[in-house]
């Protein structure tokens, strides 16, 4: 009977704690919920940006990670009602269907001291351009001799079952298969020869990822040696020891902006004005800037660093002369796009 | 014979006669009375194959946490096993991984909570169920049990829609409740199975006795079933800690949980801090386990 | 009398039935209403639930990409329960004869991956089967392979994955029925000149039938919704239906249609669940049940 008298009182007194335990989430100091993509993005948001956030105005932050397509599906369902995050990253394409839906609210320029800095081309007034995202070749040196040259060096079936690509609901996905698509001849409304060029492609693909942070797995697990592959994300996987190269095909880079906005009806607007703000400032982009990251800067205070004047742009006029896609054509076919894909491109 | 005949559900063997029982055998006795006969070829040809399968299927369960544990003291960046080098550096970096130490405290609040509202519901249900065989009882007791074989994501999913029907948005009490549906099954089905080995003489003595209802339930019943009660408590704690598909949806940016965050994190990140806190979860489980069997007999109840 | 354990009517608990009303009414407030709601969303061709239509029902079974969904779901689940048996069952056959403290032990090593969070487990997976993981390591060092096979991202991978992780389900079921197997019959068995093997196929098997089932169901099921496992292990390209749905409501914010891959998922899924259980039934052992 003692034990079971004791054991009772382990209890209620255990009760007794837990009972004062707060009902509500964990939270000191105010907390900005963010959108942050995968891979290079979410890691660089999380070691450089929040603490320089965090030392300007003693907020902490919040992450989720989410594609582009994924944020613009959760603001949709949200709408109405409270924003779930109040900072969203957006590529291109997404910024149109983000601004045509009211799921963004305009930038407050006037909040924001360092909007100005930016080169014109990156002011836009629904949010500004936090980078310039291209893509080329990544291929493993130590398994690949040779570097590939151009998109169709990916048909050589010495890579059989080597090559990795994204599925169309990430960028690079949709990136790959518009710039594909044109050097065979294609246009943003024909997308046939793209698919026949991916077909054409699928005995030399081994895996295909959801996203860019998985993709990164893939190449870190050593999966894929060869893909098509952003700049920045090859240059991170570098750092961490994984062997890649980046190689600027034949055919020339391609890319699209980045770009951060304020939700509508977001829970904490000022704190979202100024995280977005920190992400422009000049000392934060050159520290974005640097190894592992290479964050290709839009601030004109910010000179390119090496490795970017080495691959992608000697100066930022070469940059603002990448080419580009017309979203606005692609957007309404997307989920055809990604249904055909499904479809079609079957492992 | 008169035994076999009168008793053919007698629990764990105790039979009267000389039979010796299956289930306490000593390895390397004969099936057969009189130990001088060596042991046939079928038996020990059984006992090879099934020693075999048992000795793959416990590799194959325990291996991979006890690489998860080895991998996470690896010194380098990358998730390789077994590591090259070892060091205790991502432990400490899950010191400084505030938005998983927030994401955990989520989970550890909703969790405690669903427990409180599994166990107090759970028993209050499985007393009014127990050994009733009113219609009533019978659907309810499929209806309790059915969250555990219907597809949560659907469930999670109908929430979610629910609570939007409704005019509401996710929040932990919403989260709280849906949690609720999914593990009070845990508590239900090892209180059912505790009440079930209670002899009714001992509610007879008791009201006989002139205890009250309540005073039996206290001072009886209780105590009779509290291990029981205690099983399911630790199961549905860890079943709410530890779910995926409600959280899914009723779960949002605001309010992370940390099953939610890993498989974030491992989706798209695969670093090593994952590792370290998969390393952690491992070890308070294992901890959790051992007080579990200590107070409540944790292995008895679930082999019920 | 004292008979076995076993008998329902020991309590005088009949009218004690109010006591399962708070659970009943959060049941049927919180789990019964939002089944109903999602079959009415199901039936309706927007979110808002204005226009009443079958449309979306069409569109699931008039696509072959959906049934296929559908099918290799269950397929995947069926196969990975075969998996879970064919080992599971022996675990739990050594547990039932095993001395007692070892069999506590072997429970403790049953238990622990069913309660060790689920994504921790699947996670562990990932370094093994990856081409520089363990698993092509062992394949490569004894020489079954030369080059490493592809596991992550198969469906060979996920089934592996899915059977460690819900074994456990198996295993529990089974050993709780093959321990109360009167030892007797074993015994008798044997006397009446059954060889060991004879003994298992014509008595244990069929006396552990309800386990069996109970195991069964409980895998199956388990394995056809295991979203976590299925997303991390099959990558993107092996959609099934949990991804399906989440895909669909989150993704593509298409909530009818997620409604109606839903109740599609949970009318199969019951079904399936249904026949075993018939099949259960009939080779009922006991008058008891579990």
């Amino acid at each position: 009977m003692a034990s079971h008298v004791s054991r009772r009182q382990i209890l209620a007194a255990g009760a007794g704690l837990f009972a004062m335990l707060p009902f509500r989430a964990h939270a000191q100091s105010k907390t900005l919920v963010v959108a942050t993509f995968p891979g290079t993005w979410n890691e660089a948001h999380r070691n450089l940006l929040a603490p320089y956030f965090k030392k300007r105005t003693g907020a902490s932050v919040t992450q989720s990670i989410q594609l582009a397509t994924e944020q613009l599906a959760k603001l949709e369902a949200a709408k109405g009602g409270r924003a779930p995050f109040d900072v969203a990253i957006l590529d291109e394409p997404q910024v149109y269907d983000a601004a045509k839906q009211g799921l963004i609210d305009e930038y407050p320029v006037a909040k924001s001291p360092n909007f100005k800095d930016l080169f014109p081309a990156y002011q836009d007034k629904w949010g500004p351009k936090i980078s310039l995202q291209v893509i080329g070749i990544g291929y493993n040196p130590k398994k690949i001799k040779t570097p590939p040259k151009s998109y169709d060096d990916l048909l050589n079936p010495a890579y059989k079952g080597r090559v990795g690509l994204t599925a169309l609901n990430s960028q690079l996905g949709m990136a790959f298969l518009a710039e594909l698509n044109r050097i065979k001849g294609g246009s943003e409304t024909n997308f046939d020869p793209g698919f026949t060029a991916l077909k054409a492609l699928l005995p030399n693909v081994g895996a295909v990822a959801a996203n860019l942070g998985a993709y990164a797995t893939l190449w870190q697990q050593e999966q894929v040696d060869i893909a098509p592959y952003n700049f920045n994300f090859v240059q991170t996987l570098k750092a961490k020891g994984v062997p890649v190269e980046f190689v600027v095909p034949e055919t020339g880079l391609v890319g699209w902006t980045t770009s951060l906005h304020l939700t509508r009806n977001a829970v904490e607007p000022d704190l979202a004005v100024a995280y977005i703000d920190s992400h422009l400032a000049a000392d934060m982009q050159s520290e974005m800037e640097k190894p592992p990251y290479d964050i290709i800067p839009t601030n004109s205070k910010v000179p390119l660093s090496p490795a970017i004047v080495d691959t992608v742009a000697r100066t930022p006029a070469d940059l603002s002369k990448i080419r580009g896609f017309d979203w606005t054509k692609i957007n309404p076919q997307r989920t055809a796009l990604i249904e055909r894909f499904n479809r079609e491109i079957k492992l | 014979m008169a035994t076999i005949a009168d008793d053919p559900a007698s629990p764990k063997g105790r039979p009267e006669g000389e039979l010796r029982p299956l289930g306490r055998r000593r390895s390397g006795e004969a099936a057969s009375v009189g130990r001088s006969r060596p042991t046939p070829w079928d038996v020990r040809s059984q006992r090879v194959v099934f020693g075999v399968l048992t000795a793959i299927a416990v590799v194959f369960l325990v291996g991979p946490t006890i690489i998860v544990l080895l991998t996470s003291f690896t010194a380098t960046e990358s998730l390789r096993f077994p590591p090259r080098g070892y060091s205790l550096r991502w432990y400490r970096a899950l010191l400084d991984a505030d938005q998983m130490q927030a994401a955990a405290w989520n989970s550890l609040i909703v969790a405690f909570w669903t427990t409180l509202a599994s166990v107090v519901l759970g028993t209050a249900a499985a007393l009014g169920v127990a050994g009733s065989r009113t219609r009533f009882a019978r659907i309810a007791d499929v209806l309790f049990m059915s969250p555990l074989v219907l597809p949560a994501l659907a469930f999670g999913f109908a929430a979610l829609v629910y609570i939007h029907l409704l005019g509401f948005h996710p929040s932990i009490p919403l989260l709280v409740v849906g949690h609720v549906v999914v593990c009070v099954p845990f508590v239900l089905r090892t209180t059912l199975a505790a009440l079930a080995q209670v002899d009714r003489a001992l509610f007879d003595a008791s009201a006989s006795l002139g205890a009250g209802r309540f005073m039996t339930f206290r001072r009886v019943t209780l105590p009779l079933i509290a291990r029981g009660v205690g099983a399911g408590a630790f199961l549905a704690f860890m079943a709410s800690f530890d779910n995926v598909p409600v959280s899914l949806f009723l779960a949002d940016e605001r309010t992370e949980v940390l099953p939610i965050h890993l498989w974030q994190q491992i989706d798209t990140n695969l670093d090593v801090r994952t590792a370290a806190i998969s390393g952690v979860i491992i070890v308070v489980t294992i901890a959790l386990m051992v007080l579990a069997e200590r107070f409540a007999g944790l292995s008895r109840q679930l082999s019920r | 009398m004292r008979r076995g354990n076993s008998s329902p009517t020991l309590l005088p608990v009949s009218d004690e039935w109010p006591l399962a009303l708070p659970l009943a009414a959060l049941f049927v407030v919180c789990f019964v209403a939002p089944f109903f709601v999602l079959l009415a969303l199901s039936l309706h061709a927007d979110a808002d639930m204005m226009t009443f239509s079958a449309a979306q029902y069409a569109k699931f079974f008039g696509d072959a990409f959906n049934l296929s969904i559908l099918w290799s779901t269950l397929w995947l689940a069926v196969r990975a329960t075969l998996v879970c048996l064919v080992f599971g069952y022996p675990i739990a056959w050594v547990c039932s004869r095993a001395p007692a403290r070892w069999q506590s032990a072997l429970v403790f090593v049953v238990v622990l991956p069913i309660l060790t969070s689920v994504v921790v487990r699947t996670f562990a997976w990932i370094v093994i089967l990856g081409r520089e993981g363990v698993m092509n390591d062992v394949l490569r060092a004894l020489r079954i392979v030369d080059e490493p096979v592809p596991l992550l991202f198969t469906e060979t991978g996920v089934i592996a994955v899915l059977a460690q992780v819900q074994m456990p389900l198996m295993v529990l079921p089974l050993f709780a029925t093959l321990s109360r197997i009167d030892p007797n019959l074993g015994d008798a068995s044997a006397a009446l000149g059954a060889g060991a093997w004879r003994t298992f196929f014509r008595v244990t098997l069929p006396l552990s039938a309800p386990g069996l089932v109970a195991g069964c169901i409980l895998v199956f099921s388990a394995c056809a919704t295991a979203f976590v496992t299925q997303t991390l292990i099959g990558g993107a390209r092996l959609v099934y239906m949990p991804l399906h749905i989440y895909q669909q409501a989150i993704g593509a914010n298409n909530w009818p249609f997620a409604a109606t891959i839903s109740v599609v998922f949970t009318v199969a899924v019951m079904i399936v669940l249904y026949a075993l259980n018939r099949a259960g039934r009939m080779s009922k052992a006991y008058g008891d049940d579990r």
